[in-house]
């Protein structure tokens, strides 16, 4: 048995050790935001974040992924609140999820896990990304470009430009309440 | 049910003196209920009459009655429920609460839930297409016999007339008197019979007959507002079941090993290695070979292990992608399928004219590749099969499941969850993978989930039709379109034949045959995009036919299935149209909006075309432009526009884009769009559709063709069969003008998907003096159109 660290918990897996991490999120750990799209690392339905960096998981096996830190859509509002030393909301979404229903970005939706997991990967390291950081990010940084087969590719890019906004506005807030604790 | 069985039931419900007439549907009273207790009371508590005539009597609503339809609750809150589903449209979520809130006069919010698709939870069938142009007048006209209804009924408690009574924002009022839905309903027990029509398991479903006063469009408040999509949240946050979430306990997982070729049958299925795949087994039913374990990544691993293993029949009957437009053009005799002519069509196209042009179009299977494949789960539950799928017809399905099972349709269930956007693909029912569970849960009698892999779903689903297409134009001296003719030609627009009973050798509807008596299912090809240029008085549209490509010669009768796609046929007709009416304006040196401007007769569109002239930053003049050349590495400008008219919606474009002739490559820069739908319902899921429709058609056009050998479909992934990528996309403005004297919903993405095509290629012609005539424009074709 290995343990796994999926969205800051600790789990427990069984699966045999070549298994996919994806297989190992929705078939035995009930994870199931990340969706199978493609299992040939072609169009990024099944990324999550491992130490912040945005992977497919349908091509991972999970035993190489040991001692490090899964994040799925489902524990990006944790994330996000611990990174702000928000207190726990289970109501609060992270930005990007925010962005996300602000700016009606998904049509089916299938594709915009993996879209939501490469947006926090790209604003985590860059606040404020031009639409040429965007492109970058979703074409030509990862093994493939993310694919959106309802081309809901402008509303994505409204929904990044959003959450940087959302962003700006909650660490200032943020900031503010730390300086205020600490004096 | 039986005539009798139903004359027995007319016979135990006593038209008492105090039912009502309304509008035709019958109010039936039996007696008040407390007021206390009863939350969940709805309109129609007696669910024993029906006029419908249905075969599918067992786990189905009796959609006669109001509450299967619209359900409204003591605390104002409304329950909604509709056949159709959801993908990625929102309309069912955002524009049908928003027209039935309007009919019943209540807030939008108070329709707290949307029930869509499931069989046994939905009254009335038929398929997700045209969802605000018919569909949607089944919920409208219940809310319309509804809000009658609680009138009279409110009018009667008041004592006042009908007349009196208004009903604004939920609260009904006559003077100072005042009542709400749940009131109302609440303290009475309450059945309305609404007269329907139709079979619900048939292509269209049912429909509601009569004619309820519907609300004058003069007074609507709701219809037109950017109501957000409610299930967005629910989907961002991870809390949707999704088809492939789908568990139940006791399931096994199933890759199907599909035939090597679209013709081949099976000699021999490969055998598990049991040491290594212990839980698995294979499942052979005549020529459907699946590989199933309880540990989905096994059954993953073994199949593939397996399929190397597993020996089929070598077939050879296809065109090849690279022979198909030769084949459409030059080789198909077109005998089979008697030809149809347009209703446009006209006066004399063989009219001696000045000018001339004739040319030929081509257009190439697309795939619907939605990004997750197929999947589904079936289960059978004391002799009922209950399928857990994603479609757009489940009803339709449902008798699909049936008939190839040899079941009743009573003892089959459908239930639909959220699912990839396939734009059309199950309209007819299914989509792959729904039928091949059904038929491994009946036989291994546990629960089985059939997941396609990315290659099942390029190589084994459906496709969008290929078209070749003749255009010939006819110019006078005074630069005006003399004659115009038009000759599409190619293979059917749907077969709806589940692919796991044709393997399984299961009974299934026919493939489209020339004599088929259902359009949809007919192998003759008509005209879809509705003629525009009014101007012109001589005008000839043919459409020619044939049986889908390889399916006679499959020895299982596979060949190439078509399947519709969002702006079916029309968007591979209104693509040499509107190509060949760019190269007619060019060749009378006139501007090619202008050129529009001056053979269009409705007003609608002479002012979406001025609107596109601004809004797009047109420059006027005609077509190549000054710096247009056909080679060299720099980087060429052009303009191109398009107009279609689609179910009365009226649609502009222009593209602005740029060529490299060394290269090859064509980059979109920005596309303006102006549409004028008719009644705007709801304007930010409008913007959002036309805005992705629009940017589905750059990705056909730059680059989406399938390509097949003489066997088998040999796109098999993202890399053999690419669509647009984000750095490709370029700024879409979306202009939404709509005529305010328009009687009709506005429908949003399928005009705008199709339409950017013919745009784009004008803007190519534009840029480099030379025109491409095919799609798509990848490097390969551009460089051979520019040689
Ligand atoms: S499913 Fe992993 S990249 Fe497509
Ligand atoms: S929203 Fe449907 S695939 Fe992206």
């Amino acid at each position: 048995m290995t343990t796994l660290m999926i969205n800051g918990e600790k789990r427990k897996v069984n699966a045999s050790p070549d298994t996919p991490l994806l297989y190992v999120l929705r078939g035995e750990l009930n994870v199931m935001t990340p969706k199978f799209g493609c299992g040939l690392a072609q169009c990024g339905a099944c990324s999550v974040l491992m130490d912040g960096e945005e992977i497919r998981s349908c091509i991972y096996p999970f035993a190489s992924l040991v001692g490090k830190e899964i994040t799925t859509v489902e524990g990006l509002p944790a994330r996000w609140q611990k990174q702000k030393n928000l207190p726990d909301d289970s109501e609060r979404l992270h930005p990007v999820q925010q962005a996300w229903v602000d700016e009606q970005v998904p049509q089916c939706g299938i594709c915009q896990f993996g879209m939501m997991i490469k947006a926090t990967e790209l604003l985590e390291s860059n606040p404020r990304p031009s639409d040429d950081d965007i492109n970058t990010a979703m074409t030509s940084s990862g093994p493939s470009p993310h694919l959106c087969r309802c081309a809901s590719y402008a509303a994505i890019k409204d929904g990044i430009h959003r959450a940087a906004d959302i962003i700006a506005t909650e660490s200032k807030t943020s900031n503010l309440k730390q300086a205020v604790s600490h004096e | 049910m039986s005539e009798l069985q139903q004359k027995d039931d007319m016979d135990k419900i006593k038209v008492s003196p105090t039912d009502m007439n309304i509008h035709g549907a019958k109010l039936t009273r039996r007696g008040f209920l407390g007021g206390a207790g009863t939350l969940m009371v709805s309109l129609a508590l007696n669910p024993t009459l029906s006029f419908a005539k249905t075969k599918s009597s067992g786990h189905s609503l009796n959609a006669t009655l109001p509450a299967s339809w619209i359900e409204i609750h003591a605390d104002n809150s409304v329950v909604i429920r509709t056949g159709k589903c959801d993908f990625g449209q929102s309309s069912i979520y955002t524009a049908y609460r928003q027209i039935v809130a309007e009919e019943l006069c209540i807030p939008v919010e108070s329709i707290t839930s949307v029930i869509s698709g499931d069989t046994d939870r939905t009254p009335d069938g038929g398929g997700t297409f045209g969802l605000l142009r018919t569909n949607v007048l089944n919920l409208r006209k219940v809310a319309a016999y509804t809000r009658e209804a609680v009138i009279a009924l409110s009018a009667e408690k008041f004592g006042v007339k009908k007349e009196e009574v208004t009903i604004k924002n939920g609260v009904i009022s006559a003077g100072t008197k005042k009542t709400s839905y749940g009131d109302v309903v609440s303290k009475q027990a309450l059945s309305l019979d609404i007269p329907v029509s139709g079979e619900l398991t048939e292509f269209r479903g049912l429909v509601v007959d009569g004619e309820p006063p519907l609300k004058a469009i003069s007074e609507y408040s709701i219809v037109g507002k950017p109501v957000k999509n409610p299930i967005v949240r629910p989907k961002v946050s991870g809390e949707t079941t999704w088809v492939g979430d789908v568990k139940v306990p006791g399931m096994l997982h199933a890759r199907v090993i599909h035939p090597a070729t679209l013709g081949s049958t099976l000699i021999e299925a490969g055998k598990v290695n049991k040491t290594k795949y212990p839980n698995t087994q294979v499942v052979v039913v005549k020529n459907l070979v699946a590989v199933v374990s309880s540990d989905e990544y096994e059954a993953v691993k073994a199949a593939r292990e397996i399929s190397s293993t597993t020996k089929w029949t070598q077939w050879e009957g296809l065109p090849t992608s690279e022979g198909l437009e030769e084949q459409l053009k030059t080789k198909e005799k077109w005998t089979d399928v008697p030809p149809i002519k347009s209703g446009a069509t006209k006066g004399d196209v063989n009219a001696k004219s000045a000018k001339s042009l004739q040319h030929d179009y081509f257009v190439p299977f697309h795939k619907h590749a939605p990004i997750g494949p197929t999947v589904s789960l079936a289960e059978v539950k004391k002799g009922v099969i209950t399928v857990h799928t994603h479609s757009q017809n489940p009803q339709y399905l449902r008798m699909a499941i049936a008939k190839m099972l040899g079941e009743k349709e009573d003892n089959v269930v459908i239930r639909t969850y959220a699912g990839p956007g396939h734009f059309g693909r199950s309209n007819g029912g299914n989509a792959g993978s729904e039928d091949e569970a059904a038929i491994l849960a009946h036989t291994l009698k546990v629960p089985v989930r059939v997941q396609w892999m990315r290659h099942d779903d390029m190589q084994w689903s459906t496709q969008s039709s290929a078209m070749h297409s003749n255009i010939r134009i006819g110019l006078s001296d005074d630069g005006k379109i003399a004659t115009y003719q038009a000759v599409h030609s190619g293979p059917p627009m749907q077969d709806d034949r589940p692919i796991g009973a044709i393997l399984a050798g299961l009974d299934t509807i026919s493939p489209p045959t020339p004599d088929n008596p259902f359009r949809v299912h007919n192998a003759g090809l008509f005209i879809a995009d509705t003629w525009v240029y009014e101007q012109v008085e001589n005008v000839a549209e043919t459409g020619r036919g044939m049986f889908q490509i390889g399916q006679h010669e499959s020895p299982i009768g596979v060949g190439l299935r078509d399947h519709s796609m969002r702006t079916p046929i029309q968007f591979q007709q209104n693509f040499p149209r509107e190509a060949a009416m760019n190269e007619a304006a060019a060749l009378v040196g006139k501007d090619a909006l202008q050129f529009r401007m001056e053979h269009v007769k409705e007003p609608r569109f002479k002012a979406i075309l001025e609107t596109l002239r601004n809004e797009s930053g047109w420059d006027t003049r005609p077509s190549p432009a000054k710096t247009a050349k056909s080679d060299g590495d720099q980087e060429l400008r052009g303009r191109g526009v398009s107009i279609m008219l689609r179910d009365n919606g009226y649609w502009a474009c222009a593209s602005h884009i740029t060529v490299n002739p060394s290269s090859g490559v064509v980059k979109v820069e920005r596309i303006t769009l102006v549409c004028d739908p008719g009644i705007v319902v709801n304007p930010l899921q409008l913007k959002r559709q036309a805005e992705a429709g629009c940017l589905m058609g750059v990705s056909q056009t730059l680059h989406e063709e399938v390509a097949f050998d003489k066997g088998k479909i040999t796109s098999m992934d993202w890399f053999s069969y690419p669509i647009l990528k984000m750095a490709e996309v370029p700024t879409v403005k979306v202009v939404i003008a709509p005529d305010k004297t328009a009687k009709i919903y506005g429908q949003g993405s399928e005009s705008a998907n199709a339409l950017v095509a013919s745009s784009i290629v004008g803007a190519f012609y534009d840029a480099t003096g030379k025109p491409i005539r095919r799609i798509p424009l990848r490097p390969n074709y551009v460089k051979q159109a520019l040689a």
